[in-house]
């Protein structure tokens, strides 16, 4: 018998992870939904739009339509990364099973750092399956209107995985710390839903709203589809942005891993 | 199991303490356990035994005192006593979404490497081979008991400790915990566990200690503890003959037979047969582990 290696989580741990986000269903079928199945929807209407009144609606495809869903994707993945994040971070806490992997001995930080890539790799399979459906109808649909670079169509793709990967984060750290599902879920749906929309729009923050994570989020949206994507008038730099996004996913990070570490089991 | 016993008690604890607020959960425990042996921690509801494995196994610290889990100190070699460590704390938790199978995957993932080859071997040691690929949400109490001492064998533990291990656990399957914990015992292992079932510890364990108001109050081997009265048992085929065979004082009948104080077993078999008496019972008193258990911590509860 050997003593555990300290803080780090193994491959073996993460696909623990992967398996307990992957095995329930309803969650599985939640994520699909808000992803996969958001950007079936929004497209088979579009097409269908399209066939039914084609002088009125315009084909399916094309940057527009694809900035739209773009949008639509990051709402809809956010609250999927909101209820994967919570899951990860406050399920094995809700089921009872922390104290039984504690008593193993493994570092608690290691368990903690286990629940990034486990739950990265449940959630960002959903959202890129997804944005790979809409990439492939923004261009089969595209018809008469200009189809998006293969360069957009990357840059576009990325920010959709960060966008719903900051979200993830922001909800592992904070229900670890919370020690709720339920709780974290009610508190990030409304900042992610209703309280930043708002503080995004009230131009009298001027530049402190920079200092919310959807502003670095939106700031970091690709040129191609960022007049879809940004809310109000905001001028911080790339860089700026990734700090901004850097600093929150870590503080979150922080405080669950300092939680996980310090609660009792 | 891969073991190099250097130590030869598994648990120390010295002075331990636990306070929540002003209520003292633990109350400056001293505890020697030793290695190779099944342990039974007694104690009724309330008297500080989860939180003193809680310590133990590193789920909340200790206010005051000291601990060494293996010859380890706890907390700061958790890591290494706990690999070498097998627990239940309260009930088994388990994922019920996952299969039996599937939770014991979890917690091999946490463990050692060689710790997924011994899934099979522990399920099949639990008797959940055919059910093991079944979602935990389908078990019965029982299985789910059966399911986490599965998963505290995972790690080839030199200590189990095991928290009220007989919870929710029929007959048969008591005996068959009973029968494990003595096969783990045999195997060199030790094994703690605590309990209120007073009978099924009397069998099983082979040294106790007695807890309450957050106290051990009395630790010593099963023998020590259920000792000789110096009484005899005696039931023939007609006790009141007996009786006035055996005359004097020091002689009552019980609700079986006889309690003879103070007397040779020999003698007294030796006087009944002659007399022509069918001796049916002839055995020395002995002072239960109940009995023994109610005395100790009724005492206590007078005195608090």
């Amino acid at each position: 018998m050997t003593a555990l290696a300290p803080s780090l989580p193994t491959p073996r741990l993460v696909r623990a992870e992967l398996l307990k986000l992957r095995k329930r269903r309803s969650l599985s079928v939640t994520v699909a939904a808000l992803t996969v199945g958001g950007t079936v929807v929004t497209y088979a209407i579009l097409a269908l739009l399209h066939v039914a009144n084609p002088a009125h609606h315009g084909p399916a495809g094309g940057v527009t339509n694809l900035s739209h869903v773009i949008w639509l994707l990051s709402a809809l993945g956010g609250g999927a990364a909101v209820l994967a994040g919570t899951t990860a971070g406050a399920g094995d806490l809700g089921a009872g099973v922390f104290r039984e992997l504690v008593v193993t001995g493994r570092s608690r930080i290691a368990l903690f750092l286990a629940r990034i890539p486990g739950g990265l790799a449940f959630l960002l399979s959903g959202v890129a399956l997804a944005y790979t459906v809409a990439a492939v109808a923004s261009v089969a649909f595209a018809g008469s209107l200009a189809s998006p670079s293969t360069g957009s169509l990357v840059a576009g793709g990325l920010w959709v995985l960060l966008s719903t990967s900051v979200y993830f984060l922001l909800a592992l750290g904070l229900s670890s710390l919370v020690g709720s599902r339920t709780t974290t879920v009610v508190i990030l749906l409304a900042w992610r839903f209703a309280l930043m929309p708002i503080i995004l729009s009230l131009t009298f923050l001027g530049g402190a709203r920079d200092a919310f994570p959807d502003a670095g989020i939106q700031q970091l949206a690709p040129h191609a589809f960022a007049d879809n994507l940004q809310v109000g008038r905001l001028s911080m730099s790339a860089a700026a942005s990734a700090l901004v996004l850097v600093a929150w996913t870590a503080a979150a990070l922080a405080i669950g891993a300092w939680r996980t570490a310090t609660r009792d089991a | 199991m891969n073991t190099t016993r250097i130590h030869p008690f598994v648990v120390e604890a010295e002075d331990l303490t636990k306070r929540f607020g002003d209520r003292v959960a633990v109350d400056h425990v001293n505890l020697r356990i030793p290695a190779g042996s099944a342990f039974g921690y007694l104690g009724p509801n309330g008297a500080g035994k989860t939180t003193l494995i809680r310590m133990l196994l590193g789920l909340t610290g200790a206010t005051s005192g000291s601990m060494r889990l293996l010859g380890l100190p706890m907390p700061e070699r958790r890591a290494a006593a706990l690999g070498r460590v097998g627990a239940i704390v309260e009930e088994p938790r388990s994922h019920p979404f996952l299969t039996g199978r599937e939770n014991l995957e979890i917690v091999a993932a946490a463990r050692d490497r060689e710790a997924h080859k011994r899934i099979d071997g522990a399920l099949a040691r639990v008797g959940l081979t055919n059910r093991a690929d079944n979602r935990v949400k389908t078990y019965s109490l029982g299985m789910r008991q059966r399911l986490g001492v599965a998963r505290a064998l995972l790690g080839d533990p030199e200590l189990l400790i095991l928290d009220e291990p007989m919870n929710g656990l029929d007959p048969a399957g008591m005996e068959d915990m009973r029968l494990m914990i003595r096969g783990l015992v045999a195997e060199g292992r030790t094994v703690v566990f605590s309990s209120h079932l007073l009978d099924e510890v009397e069998k099983t364990c082979d040294e106790v200690a007695i807890v309450d108001l957050g106290r051990v109050v009395v630790q010593g081997t099963i023998d020590e503890l259920t000792e000789d009265t110096g009484a005899v048992l005696v039931a023939t085929g007609d006790d009141l003959r007996a009786r006035a065979l055996l005359g004097g004082d020091g002689v009552e009948l019980v609700e079986d037979g006889l309690r003879v104080r103070a007397r040779d077993a020999a003698a007294i078999n030796r006087l009944l047969v002659e007399s022509g008496l069918d001796v049916h019972r002839l055995e020395p008193e002995r002072v239960s582990l109940e009995r023994r258990f109610l005395e100790i911590t009724s005492r206590l509860e007078v005195a608090a």
